[in-house]
């Protein structure tokens, strides 16, 4: 074992990253807590877990992103219902763990769901899907009507 | 004196200033470290990462991780939702003796990052039989 030079900013710098990053998961436990209420077995909060999502309007489309590391293309299903848009799946452990021991475990598995209301009408037979580096991508067109129109008014 | 505290006072602060600034970019990727027979395996979670954005180190006592998110919306649409971001992944991990620098080995599938670190001959477990 070597000595390392103390260095007050580094320790400085990860504690300010620990208090932003514990910041972040106290307001997605109330999140999750908010929305999920009190479940079957006694626990509070959501029975799955919740991916992080960016949703993008553009003039002719939306665009949904939806973080999903680790997750199968295939354990992936995305449902359209009255312009209620749901991303539900599961994320399987990838490897048996009964011979291994584990030192951390932070990465969460099993269901997750997700689900908005997409403000104005899309065009579902052209819904795009695609997941490429853990970040699935929705490309939802917008209904003609929904598309921004410019009228022009003479002044006479 | 007082003068000499006052500049002191003032270099702490704007080098706190420079550290504190970037901070709300970056993030700790959540991991899972376990341990086999020959190996640790350290599997960290960086989606939107490409396999070009990671930067990975090893000296004798620790292992860091580095790597960006680029920005994927263009900057004519309007985010109705904003959770995923810019940012930067950046996470650090104390090592101890016993492992194989030379064999540490990288993959990046589906924004997940496995590291193997092999153990060296002596961490290994060994069976002694009686004779």
């Amino acid at each position: 074992m070597s000595l390392i030079r103390w260095n007050p900013t580094r320790e400085l710098t990860s504690w300010s990253t620990d208090l932003f990053n514990m910041q972040r998961e106290i307001n997605r436990l109330f999140d999750n807590f908010l929305r999920g209420g009190v479940q079957d077995d006694g626990t509070f909060g959501l029975s799955y877990w919740t991916p992080a999502v960016d949703i993008a309007e553009h003039d002719n489309e939306y665009v949904v992103k939806v973080e999903l590391p680790g997750v199968s293309k295939d354990d992936v299903k995305i449902t359209l219902e009255s312009n209620v848009l749901t991303i539900r799946g599961e994320k399987k452990q990838d490897r048996e763990t009964k011979n291994d021991s584990y030192h951390r475990m932070e990465r969460l598995y099993g269901s997750f769901q997700r689900s908005f209301t997409l403000p104005s009408t899309v065009r579902s037979d052209k819904i795009d899907a695609v997941y490429k580096d853990g970040i699935l991508t929705i490309t939802l067109p917008k209904a003609e009507e929904a598309k921004p129109k410019q009228i022009e008014v003479k002044v006479k | 004196m007082g003068n000499n505290n006052v500049a002191l006072t003032r270099r702490v602060t704007s080098s706190l200033a420079q550290r504190v600034e970037p901070f709300h970019a970056s993030v700790t990727p959540v991991a899972d470290v376990y341990e086999t027979g020959d190996a640790f395996v350290v599997k960290l979670d960086l989606p939107g990462a490409t396999k070009e954005s990671i930067s990975i180190s090893v000296d004798p006592n620790s292992l860091s991780v580095r790597a960006s998110v680029q920005p994927h919306h263009q900057e004519t649409a309007s985010l109705l939702h904003n959770e995923i971001g810019v940012k930067n992944y950046q996470r650090d991990f104390n090592l101890g003796e016993g492992i194989d620098h030379n064999g540490v080995k990288a993959e990046f599938v589906d924004g997940v990052l496995t590291i193997t670190l092999p153990k060296t001959e002596w961490l290994k477990a060994k069976e002694i039989t009686i004779s």
